[in-house]
């Protein structure tokens, strides 16, 4: 049985505001020293699926320079490997970019093609779960399914945000609906996992027409394939995270500092390797005033002041007398004395200037009043290469972008909701 | 000029006693996730020389799988590289190498076959970080045939070096191996450059097989030899003392040897492991912590390598501890130096007491207080082990007869 999968890493990611300004949603850094995608290229090769395409179009710079040739998952190789691939330009082809999912594999299907795989394994680049997908497709197998679709139970309230399927007893998928209104379709939620018979993926996607268009698996190619093929749901248990709004995306890396994600998205288990590339950097060193608790610390840190239920990637530098509380600072952020951050993401490479209160005042409710629907929750966001002058104070819900320079801020104060 | 470096990696090493019962010394961990080697590998590839010789034979498997085929270094070369080389059985120069010249003069063949015309001797058990291209640049402007590097010491400490006299143009007038009063205070680091030709010459003579002993009184007088003076951290961490030092230096807040240098990156093979999780009531202040530990406990001024774990209500103070160790529940490490994958038991302590009895039977290698844990010893739950006391690697819980072991002792 040959494999070829394929992982969607196209997306904007636009609900994460500027973490995604200068690079695709998968490579956006997680949990310290990763990057979201690495999650499913470790799933793929700890699956002992080596074969894998990754496509690519929204800002793909800081994905190549990070997948590379993909020698930190061993995907350097003769055969098969990691191959990255950009929309491109030809004689036949129709001169636009990729529409939808259905349609980014659908200009690959030459690749795929050439690959001649049994099956193809389609991924999402944005998810954060740990997955053998060898029993999933084992399943698909005995099922003797055309198309088997990962899915995951949901609570009831939730079922808005996701594509629901509907079985019967044979797991056998009845109806689809794309984040239905209703309550009534149960609560088996579509994780955009994907087992295709590699014909059958080629024959759908080739038959699109203009009013059956072929632009999105889960607006229409799914759907579509329900009533004519034999499409069955696998059920997947364990974690799994979409973490694609600034609210999930805190939440998400906060909750690897507490004990009972720690144990169902373990980063240590030895058998279930993350891999990511790894720069090279000393250990953690924290001087001798420095208190931490609950906090992941990736190698390269210095910290000299107090650091709580936090997340900080490789590189940043915390002054003696500052406090980060409930936050997720990003690569080589420095973070100078007193200063005080709390419930922020702070992008990589950022300043925040001496006494700066990032986080300041009780009430969380005050959304951005630019993106009202992406910042709401309390979390102010800081953009990669910020820097944010000294004494400052700065509110929740705040949003500052990338690259701003300290003359480009208003005066000392920045109130709840602001934009910089 | 055309450099190869050949750092000598194959010394027993015997006075790091446990940790050089399982490896070579250049392979022993050090400041968390490096091993000693890697100072000496990352000098040479920031000084731009990519050709470089290893020259090991006491236990270099961990060495070899360490460098590998140089990967991390990016000596992963098609011209030069880094090269590991083992003594051979062959028609000539066969058999086990007799001291570091020795050593070299049993590949030389390499310098010729990679059409070098200088060779750089290093050490590979030397903690520093040094430019090795002013002094190639000061052995070509002095036109020396040998230049030795040469660093101030306290004149207390001249029984440990080989002390140098030189003119004033740094030329070098005389050498005594470690004398015990000295009013010369200028220490060879045992880092020395020679011409090729020059030291094909030297080493024709088949009993010099040390350098600092046997080669360099005897061509003070024939050739032109100078010294280059180094000015920075340097440190020989060839005793558990020493060794143990170099990793508190580290702690300073402003460290001699500053590893945060994005300018000067010491490279290593990094195992793939998340950050470093710590825990509600941790206490970690003061200390250098590495990727994959997890750390519930009280850890105080210590250095912990890649996978450490240590459990609610253990202690660790003033130690050194290698990978993947684990030290359980209230458990105490105090003042030691643990090696990898070593389980520390429920409510153990090492290091217990304030006494200072020598080890008894190496009182030479461990009479400092501090306790040396080996490999993959397994220490039995409240037990109380005191100072200078060696359990060797491998011991498992009932090869302790009592549950005091007292200072001196040794475990086997």
């Amino acid at each position: 049985m040959r494999t070829l999968a394929v992982l969607m890493a196209g997306g904007a990611g636009t609900r994460l505001t500027v973490l995604s300004d200068k690079r695709a949603k998968p490579a956006v850094p997680f949990a310290g020293k990763y990057r979201i995608i690495d999650f499913t290229l470790s799933n793929c090769v700890n699956s002992g699926i080596y074969d894998i395409a990754v496509l690519t179009q929204y800002r793909p710079h800081s994905l190549n320079a990070h997948i590379g040739i993909g020698k930190s998952w061993d995907l350097d190789r003769q055969r098969g490997g990691v191959h990255l691939r950009q929309p491109y330009q030809g004689d036949n082809a129709d001169l636009d970019w990729y529409r939808g999912t259905a349609d980014a594999v659908y200009r690959n299907l030459d690749f795929i093609q050439e690959k001649n795989p049994d099956l193809v394994l389609i991924l999402s680049g944005d998810h954060i779960y740990k997955m053998d997908y060898r029993p999933m497709i084992d399943y698909h197998l005995q099922k003797d399914a055309d198309l088997t679709v990962g899915v995951m139970e949901v609570p009831l309230e939730e079922t808005d945000r996701f594509g629901i399927m509907t079985v019967d007893d044979e797991m056998r998928v009845t109806e689809f609906h794309e984040k239905p209104k209703d309550r009534d379709k149960g609560t088996l939620a579509s994780m955009g996992i994907y087992v295709f018979n590699t014909d059958l993926l080629i024959q759908r996607l080739s038959e699109g027409t203009p009013d059956r268009p072929r632009i999105d698996f889960g607006k229409h190619v799914i759907p579509d394939m329900i009533s004519q093929d034999k499409v069955y749901a696998y059920p997947f248990e364990g974690y799994w995270v979409d973490v694609g709004t600034i609210q999930s995306y805190w939440e998400t890396n906060l909750a690897l500092t507490y004990p009972e994600t720690a144990q169902v998205l373990n980063l240590h288990d030895p058998n279930w390797v993350i891999h990511t590339r790894s720069e090279e950097r000393p250990p953690v060193k924290l001087g001798p005033q420095a208190q931490v608790a609950n906090s992941l610390i990736s190698n390269g840190c210095v910290i000299r002041g107090q650091v709580e239920r936090s997340v900080l990637s490789p590189g940043v530098y915390v002054s003696p007398g500052a406090v980060i509380r409930e936050s997720v600072i990003i690569n080589d952020t420095w973070i100078g004395p007193g200063a005080v951050i709390d419930r922020a993401i702070i992008d990589e490479s950022a300043v925040v200037g001496a006494g700066t209160y990032i986080g300041y005042g009780d009430d969380l409710t005050i959304a951005n009043q630019e993106m009202p629907d992406k910042i709401n929750t309390g979390i102010t966001v800081v953009g990669a290469g910020a820097q944010i002058p000294g004494g400052l104070i700065i509110g929740r819900n705040v949003l500052i972008h990338s690259g701003r320079l300290e003359s480009e801020f208003p005066g000392p104060e920045i109130a709840s909701g602001e934009t910089v | 000029m055309r450099v190869l470096a050949m750092i000598m990696a194959g010394g027993a090493s015997e006075s790091l006693s446990v940790l050089t019962a399982v490896r070579a010394e250049p392979a022993i961990p050090f400041g968390g996730k490096f091993r000693v080697i890697d100072f000496s590998l990352s000098n040479c590839v920031n000084s731009d020389i990519y050709n470089v010789a290893l020259l090991t034979q006491h236990m270099p498997r961990s060495l070899n799988e360490h460098v590998g085929v140089g990967k991390p270094w990016d000596l992963d070369r098609s011209q030069g590289g880094v090269r590991l080389l083992q003594p051979h059985l062959g028609p000539k120069q066969s058999g086990w190498q007799r001291g570091n010249a020795d050593a070299v003069r049993r590949n030389l063949d390499l310098a010729d076959e990679q059409r070098a015309d200088t060779i750089l001797i290093l050490a590979g058990d030397h903690i520093y970080k040094m430019d090795y291209r002013p002094m190639l640049r000061f052995h070509q402007q002095t036109q020396a045939q040998v230049t030795l590097a040469v660093r101030r010491v306290s004149p207390f400490e001249t029984y440990r070096f080989g002390i140098v006299s030189t003119d004033p143009d740094m030329r070098v007038t005389g050498f005594k191996e470690k004398p015990r009063r000295s009013r010369e205070t200028l220490a060879s680091m045992g880092i020395y450059v020679f011409s090729l030709p020059v030291l094909k010459e030297i080493l024709a003579d088949e009993h010099a097989n040390n350098f600092g002993r046997d080669v360099l009184p005897r061509i003070i007088n024939g050739f032109n030899v100078f010294a280059y003076t180094f000015e920075g951290y340097w440190a020989d961490v060839g005793t558990l003392q020493a060794y143990w030092e170099a990793n508190m230096a580290l702690l300073a807040e402003t460290p001699a040897l500053d590893l945060y240098d994005p300018d000067w990156v010491i490279h290593t093979r990094s195992e793939e492991q998340p950050p470093v999780t710590i825990g509600a009531n941790a206490w970690v202040g003061g200390n250098l912590i590495s990727n994959g530990c997890v750390i519930e406990g009280i850890v105080e001024r210590s250095v912990l390598s890649p996978g450490v774990r240590v459990a609610a209500g253990a202690i660790v103070r003033d130690s050194v501890i290698m990978n993947d160790t684990t030290i359980c529940p209230h458990a105490r490490v105090e003042r030691s130096i643990v090696d990898k994958e070593v389980y520390i038991n429920e409510g153990a302590e090492i290091g217990y007491g304030v006494d200072n009895v020598p080890n008894r039977l190496h009182p030479d290698w461990l009479n400092t207080g501090l306790t040396a844990v080996g490999k993959r010893a397994r220490i039995p739950s409240g037990i109380k082990i005191g100072h200078n006391v060696i359990i060797n690697p491998g011991v498992q819980e009932n090869y302790f007869r009592t549950d005091f072991v007292p200072s001196g002792e040794s475990i086997e």
